[in-house]
């Protein structure tokens, strides 16, 4: 921060995952009208593209908020090596019982970045095709310690 | 309040290397990127300015003097320069997209004069860019 200014980086990561949205809350046909093709039994998947920022101080000896190799490290470590190339619904823990939609694939990715213990992480954006986008950044400050 | 967008683009090249520190450190914090005779990007920048629409032209502000504006302080400034040698702001400064993208809202925020400055936006390259804004601005 200087002077009131915010400044963030961007850094856009790709994984390639399958999922199925079904919720066991709803009978068939209402899975079948609610979910539509994202019901088909056996899955299907997507390229997600996911892109995050992170703020902080800008470090006067380095000129960066945080070291990219130290971010890409820590992305790859907690988000990318339990999605690419997985299936959400029976590889990832966080979606037993909780459907993967994409709005809980960013929450979740967010759930998992707050770590990140050398900036702040300001925003996830989830983009799970070329034409959808959804973005989470966090709730207000009283809920932020619930999801970490 | 509308938020107003205008996209240009422009190359340079650029090195990252801190005299303070020794040549082992160097390589190590900036890796690549530390090569001696630099090396070069296109970049990217996206500049958002809000406001309210005129009630007589409808504009935040004219598109056509936004676009001045960046020719003049960025384009001009930066376009096909080595960054480090060339634009006497990023002096003493590693040119990284973070401090290039706070110079960038530094010389843009006081010839913003209709609408006010709301985010810069700087891609290095597709997967890696700098954003400045005010505190608490960031998600509009």
């Amino acid at each position: 921060m200087n002077n009131g200014l915010t400044v963030a980086l961007g850094r856009r990561y790709r994984f390639a995952a399958s999922h199925r949205l079904h919720s066991e809350k709803l009978s068939e046909e209402e899975n079948n009208r609610v979910y539509g093709k994202c019901n088909n039994p056996y899955g299907h998947g997507h390229n997600y593209v996911v892109e995050i920022s992170v703020s902080g101080g800008v470090d006067p000896a380095t000129g960066m908020i945080v070291n990219l190799t130290d971010l890409d490290s820590f992305v790859e470590r907690e988000m990318l090596e339990a999605f690419d190339h997985k299936s959400l619904n029976e590889d990832v823990g966080a979606f037993r019982g909780k459907v993967p939609t994409t709005e809980n694939v960013c929450v979740e990715i967010y759930r998992r970045l707050i770590r990140f213990p050398l900036a702040k992480l300001e925003r996830v954006r989830v983009e799970e095709t070329s034409n959808n986008a959804f973005e989470y950044a966090g709730e207000e400050i009283q809920d932020r310690a619930a999801i970490r | 309040m509308v938020y107003l967008t205008r996209k240009i683009e422009f190359s340079a090249s650029h090195l990252y290397h801190n005299p303070a520190l020794s040549a082992e450190e160097n390589k190590r914090i900036f890796g690549k990127c530390n090569n001696p005779h630099g090396h070069g990007h296109n970049y990217t920048l996206e500049v958002t300015v809000a406001g309210e629409p005129d009630p007589v032209t409808g504009m935040v502000l004219d598109l056509k003097q936004l676009k001045e504006i960046l020719e003049r302080e960025i384009t001009q400034r930066m376009d096909h320069r080595f960054l480090n040698y060339e634009v006497p702001e990023l002096q003493g400064q590693i040119p990284t997209c973070e401090n290039i993208a706070r110079v960038i809202w530094n010389l843009l925020e006081p010839k913003i004069i209709q609408g006010r400055l709301h985010k810069v936006r700087l891609y290095e390259t597709p997967d890696l860019f700098a954003e400045c804004y005010r505190n608490g601005a960031g998600c509009a």
